[in-house]
């Protein structure tokens, strides 16, 4: 019988073939959506007909078609009848279908339910073969459970084709349902102890042994010996190559292991010609922890360096990339465990980088991101800010197309596929050009790993600051809106994302680092600048970074050059803005730097000073009531109250009388008083993440307790009570003046920047700094260093751009910061609630801590702040993602669960296995969560029951006729309606409740020794000296369904 | 495990899809067209394994690389034949350099079943492609890797169809798809 499908040609002329159907589509050049649409028309009711033949043809049409990204989820009622056809050629077009476009919530399945039983007990291997394949694609816990007891059987089926299949297609059934394990697991560990076994079945185990090793290692412990005498003795590469992986998750439990395993693996690598075998080994080796110290210290070095000298030979030949890869895998599991074997490879990891493979690039950066310390930041961020400014560049002078996106292969176009065999597109030679992805993924990078442990290895924060300026005009710009509706998975950034975060960085340098705070002020103003001159004249401004910078030129505006110029620039960006968020940050920030430049108090309010204050609010009113309808409540609620304080203001200046040569005349309160306390109080400093959470709970704390049992009273005579004056003065000193220091902690927040015999600078073998940073930014930097320099004697004038990059950041720090910088000084308060009322006298310990700071010590990075017992560790509370607490574990393994194509296998993890049976059985969550199980599989047979009668019903009222068949199904489906059930289809009733007792019979069997046929002696044997309690309610459960039905 | 098996072409039209996981139709086209995207741009000379295309990179955990998960798919493989991409999805449970082998044995098994395989031969017998594959995978583990098994295996669910006779061999892809050529471990 063959099964070409254009040879059982249907009986009229008019119907196509799939042969048709792609000849077609290929002689319809140009109009073939039209073409495709009557395909799907014609697929539609031949699909319907009654004539088996037809419906197959049709079917596999609409297979291709899918292929394509033409549903067929409509037709799955169809794919069942084809699938129930007597013929296997149409058959196997049936179960295609079901593998192609079933889901589990494909209703259609339970239907399926009982097709799939019959043939997985039909007597041609190859029709058995054919549920057994399709199951692991639909395959749901209760079809697990009802398919269980027809596939176990198969596992000592005579032909080895179906035992292999079957064994794997067990473990897709364990993965949604772990008790099918419990049943299948002593028949597949027989398989595999029996040395007769075929060895493609024995593979087959043993890669399904792999897939489960990972989730439940211990149970396979036990197997050791086996597994190891095939690797020694099998002789096949594939599996060496499993059993390996396997190991190398058995050894970190079982130490004794990695000593038996060595002498092999070594030979093998010594030995092997197979290059995939013995990098296999050598990963085994790392991943298995056999690396790691023990007793056998010199062996292991041994083995160590054969490893990673074999791993840096595979990425020094050239011409092989894949090699190259699959090394620079292995040395980021390593790097794990021993950062320092990995760190010996710097030099060719770090060429890596700049390899014209994107794959290999990524993963080097990988690498290099765990390698990172005081000696190469700066060596590999410039290789990174290297590779951005070219590709960068070379974006500008390419056409503005960068992402070579291709023809769109979701339209089914069929054309021309023979007649162009060289797809090979693009300048081969050249890189390609980066996509915006790889951009981000590098920024990210780039900021991590400066921002790391608090900065701690970043030793030149001017430096860092002229990144980050780079930084801001190299990150990709953010995507329409629109565009990111049509991705629906949350990505853990989205595109516009990171230039926020590249602004946030700024602002956490200027809030972290006072020495520098200045420089950090200004290089905000020029972003801010910058963005508003590189957006072209009628746009806005999307870059995200806007509102994190407005924010540092608001709040620290009294380290502005020239605040005027400053609150010009923001005014002007007020009126390019289109997203609400940066609006209210560059609104508030106005505000700040206008109250800075009105409010002073001591100069005296003059007509000059007068006439230009009021211009000024007028020009700052006028850009904010456009705002004042602005659809977002944050920014409208800020336009309103910004614009009215100052009409305000503005009322009380213009009726100030100016002072004159004679009469001084102090500026109007308002300006100088009112507004300027509305931004100033305490100083603001980072805190850590958790440190709200650290904030003591009082003694005594009862929210439900009322306050004041006379409140009502209080409340209605609140009215003629007068308040004291001086209890207002109390309100205003704690919440508007600073608090005397009350302990001054110079946490010697990196021991390490003190160190100041490594002095780096200057000799860098690496790209200087003309290579990564714009042409502006570096003549700043220039100017910079000749005007700090101007006054050391020790400094020998400018004599060339050359000595550039080579000035000691020490001296570059002294300089800026005055020779004599006392790092006390600044104070650092430390938010300590206990504290706050005792008082200020140091502690005897902190203060000796004091007393010694490092000699060099120059720069002071606030650590973020906290409270209590996870003071210590704040540096790591830094980074919120290493923020390991339960709630932040549960969400990564929810958003685990989401992601495409992943198998969620949670629930095998819980699954006892090799342990005691009883234990099992004692266990009271175990049971509970058999019975949940056993009831929820009851519910679904129901179900299943009243489906069937409905689609029995279905099938015999409406066939060939309701074209919307399945869907009245499904309607009709979720209404219980009993009397209708009781009414017809007594054998279905019969075959559900088959359905049921049956997999009862297997849950008994767990506890007995499982004997090969499916008889009742087994069942009876185990309910003897079995479990009592949950066995009863398993029976208890299919009596009420036979009760009811 | 191989998450999916992915054949197209240099235009980027599917000649097999396999999803070992069920995945919705729509999604499944933007995972091919954003694999093609990155397949299509590699340069020569490049590595078989793509980095992650932004759909799985979103939604896995890809920038933690020190915590890897074996149920996320971490890899993707692919190997260049004459016309055809052949993709391969997996976890990092999966050997990398066996995939590539394995991409291999696929193909030579499908060059023995049609003699001289070509892409023509895939359009149009995609059901025999999908024989092949289930004879190597099945739910996303690999249960074989013997070319004559493979073969056999397929055979013995019925004739092969040969390429219709009156279709010409549109872009001969000499000597089949070009197997064996730069690509072969040895002693595998």
């Amino acid at each position: 019988m063959g099964f070409i499908p254009w040879a059982t040609s249907p009986s009229s002329t008019f119907e196509k073939s799939l042969y048709d159907l792609i000849r077609g589509l290929r002689n319809h050049k140009g109009n073939e959506r039209e073409y495709l649409q009557n395909c799907l028309k014609e697929c539609r009711s031949e699909v319907r007909s009654q004539d088996l033949d037809l419906k197959a043809t049709a079917l596999l049409k609409l297979i291709y078609l899918e292929m394509f990204g033409h549903d067929m989820s409509w037709a799955a009622f169809n794919v069942l009848e084809v699938m129930a056809s007597p013929k296997y050629h149409q058959k196997r077009v049936g179960y295609l279908g079901a593998i192609q476009s079933f889901r589990t919530d494909t209703e259609v399945l339970m239907l399926a339910t009982n097709l799939l039983k019959k043939d997985l007990t039909a007597a041609s291997t190859t029709t058995i073969a054919l549920p057994i394949v399709t199951l692991p694609h639909v395959i749901t816990p209760s079809l697990a459970l009802s398919v269980l007891p027809d596939l176990l059987p198969r596992l000592s089926h005579t032909h080895p084709a179906v035992r292999k299949k079957t064994i794997v297609t067990l473990y897709r059934l364990a993965l949604v349902y772990p008790e099918t394990l419990r049943a299948a697991w002593p028949k597949i560990k027989e398989r595999l102890m029996d040395k007769a076994e075929d060895p493609s079945v024995t593979a087959a185990i043993v890669n399904v042994i792999c897939e489960l090793g990972w989730r439940r290692p211990h149970d396979f412990l036990p197997l050791a010996p086996r597994l190891f005498e095939l690797l020694v003795d099998s002789g096949n590469n594939w599996m060496a190559i499993k059993l390996i992986k396997l190991f190398a998750t058995l050894t970190p439990l079982e130490p004794r292991l990695a000593r038996k395993l060595l002498p092999p693996l070594t030979e093998i690598i010594r030995t092997t010609p197979a290059m995939s075998l013995l990098y296999e080994c050598i990963n085994g080796i790392i991943q298995g922890g056999i690396l790691g110290s023990g007793d056998d210290a010199d062996g292991r070095e041994e083995i160590a360096t054969l490893c990673v000298n074999k791993l840096r030979s595979m990425i020094m030949i050239d011409g092989d990339a894949n090699l190259k890869y699959v090394a620079l895998l292995a040395f980021n599991k390593i790097v794990i465990t021993h950062p320092w074997l990995v760190a010996q490879q710097e030099d060719v990891i770090l060429e890596c980088i700049d390899s014209t493979d994107i794959s290999i690039r990524i993963k080097a950066l990988d690498l290099v991101q765990g390698m990172v310390d005081n000696d190469n930041l700066v060596s590999i961020v410039s290789r990174l800010m290297r590779q951005l400014k070219l590709a960068s560049s070379r974006d500008r002078r390419v056409a503005p197309n960068p992402s070579g996106a291709g023809p769109s292969p979701g339209d089914s176009d069929e054309d021309d596929f023979e007649g162009t065999i060289s797809p090979a597109q693009g300048t081969a030679d050249q890189a390609p050009p980066l996509p915006d992805d790889y951009k981000t993924d590098v920024i990210n990078r780039i900021l991590d790993m400066c921002s790391q442990n608090n900065y701690g290895f970043l030793d030149d924060f001017e430096w860092y600051i002229d990144i980050l300026s780079q930084l801001v005009r190299t990150a990709p710009l953010p995507r329409q809106i629109n565009d990111t509706e049509t991705s629906p998975p949350p990505g853990k950034y989205r595109i516009g994302d990171i230039s926020e975060k590249i602004g946030n960085e700024v602002r956490n340098i200027a809030v972290k680092v006072q020495a520098i705070r200045s420089a950090c002020v200004q290089a905000a103003e020029e972003i801010a600048t910058q963005l508003n001159r590189d957006t072209a004249g009628g746009h806005s401004i999307v870059s995200g970074a806007m509102s994190p910078v407005a924010w540092v030129i608001g709040e620290f505006a009294s380290e502005l050059s020239a605040p005027e110029d400053s609150l010009g620039l923001l005014l002007r960006l007020i009126s390019r803005i289109s997203s609400p968020e940066p609006l209210a940050a560059c609104l508030q920030a106005a505000m700040k730097v206008f109250s800075l430049v009105a409010g002073d108090q001591l100069a005296s309010w003059t007509a000059e000073r007068k006439s230009k204050i009021l211009l000024l609010m007028a020009r700052i009113v006028h850009t904010c009531e456009p705002l004042a309808l602005h659809p977002n409540l944050e920014v409208q609620e800020r336009a309103v109250e910004f614009a009215e304080l100052l009409k305000l203001t503005a009322e009380a200046a213009s009726g100030q009388e100016t002072s004159t040569d004679t009469l001084h005349q102090d500026p109007p309160l308002l300006l100088t008083q009112a507004m300027p306390l509305l931004f100033a109080g305490w100083e603001l400093h980072s805190v850590a993440l958790g440190a709200q959470k650290n904030v003591p709970l009082p003694d005594g704390l009862d929210l439900d307790e009322p306050i004041n049992p006379n409140l009502n009273y209080l409340l209605s005579s609140a009215d003629s009570i007068p308040i004291p004056a001086d209890e207002e003065d109390e309100f205003e000193t704690y919440y508007n003046q600073r608090p005397p220091p009350t302990s001054i902690v110079s946490e010697p927040a990196i021991n390490r920047l003190a160190d100041g015999r490594n002095e780096v600078a200057g000799s860098y073998q690496q790209p200087i700094e003309e290579t990564y940073l714009d042409a502006d930014i570096l003549a700043k930097r220039k100017a910079e260093r000749s005007e700090k320099n101007r006054d050391d004697p020790f400094y020998i004038g400018e004599p060339s751009s050359i000595h550039r990059s080579s000035t000691p950041i020490h001296n570059i720090l002294q300089n800026s910061n005055g020779p004599d910088l006392d790092v006390d000084s600044i104070p650092i308060m430390e938010l300590d609630l206990n504290r706050l009322s005792a008082d200020v006298n140091k502690s005897p310990a902190q203060a000796s801590k004091r007393t010694k700071p490092k000699p060099r010590q120059k720069i002071v990075i606030a650590a973020d702040e906290n409270l209590g017992n996870s003071g210590q560790s704040t540096p790591r509370n830094y980074d919120s993602e290493n923020n390991s607490d339960s709630n932040a574990a549960k969400a990564r393994a929810r958003k685990l669960k989401q992601s495409f194509l992943a198998v969620d296998s949670t629930n095998i993890g819980a699954l006892n296995l090799e342990g005691d049976p009883d234990s099992g059985a004692y266990d009271p969550e175990t049971q509970q969560r058999e019975e949940a199980e056993m009831a929820r599989a009851v519910k679904e047979v129901e179900r299943l029951r009243l489906e069937m009668q409905r689609a029995n019903e279905r099938i015999q009222v409406a066939q060939g006729v309701d074209a919307a068949g399945t869907v009245v199904v499904r309607k009709k489906a979720k209404k219980p309606s009993k009397a209708m059930v009781a009414g017809d289809g007594d054998q279905n009733e019969a075959a559900a409740e088959a359905d049921v007792v049956k997999p009862a019979k297997k849950k008994k069997k767990k506890v007995a020794p499982i004997d090969d046929g499916d008889g009742d002696g087994g069942a009876a044997s185990a309910e003897s000296q079995g479990v009592v309690k949950p066995k009863k309610k398993k029976k208890a459960k299919p009596a009420e369904i036979q009760e009811t039905a | 495990m191989i998450n999916a098996v992915l054949v197209f072409n240099g235009q980027g039209q599917p000649r097999l899809t396999k999803f070992y996981t069920q995945l919705d139709t729509s999604i499944q086209q933007r995972l091919i067209s954003e694999i093609f995207t990155l397949v299509s741009n590699r340069p020569s000379g490049a590595c078989n394994f793509l980095p992650l295309p932004p759909l799985l990179a979103a939604s896995g955990t890809s920038h933690s690389s020190s915590e890897p998960h074996n149920d996320v798919p971490s890899l993707v493989t692919y190997r260049n034949y004459a016309t055809l991409y052949f993709i391969v999805i997996s976890t990092s449970t999966e050997s990398p350099l066996a995939l590539l082998d394995l991409i291999q044995v696929y193909v030579e098994s499908l060059d023995k079943l049609f003699e001289n395989v070509c892409e023509l031969d895939l359009i149009f017998n995609f059901e025999t492609l999908h024989a092949a594959l289930s004879e190597m995978i099945v739910g996303g583990v690999v249960i074989e890797t013997n070319l004559d098994r493979i073969v056999s295996g397929v055979k013995a669910q019925g004739t092969v169809a040969k390429r219709p006779v009156n279709e010409s061999r549109g872009g001969t892809l000499g000597g089949g798809l070009g197997m064996g050529g730069t690509f072969a471990w040895p002693g595998r």
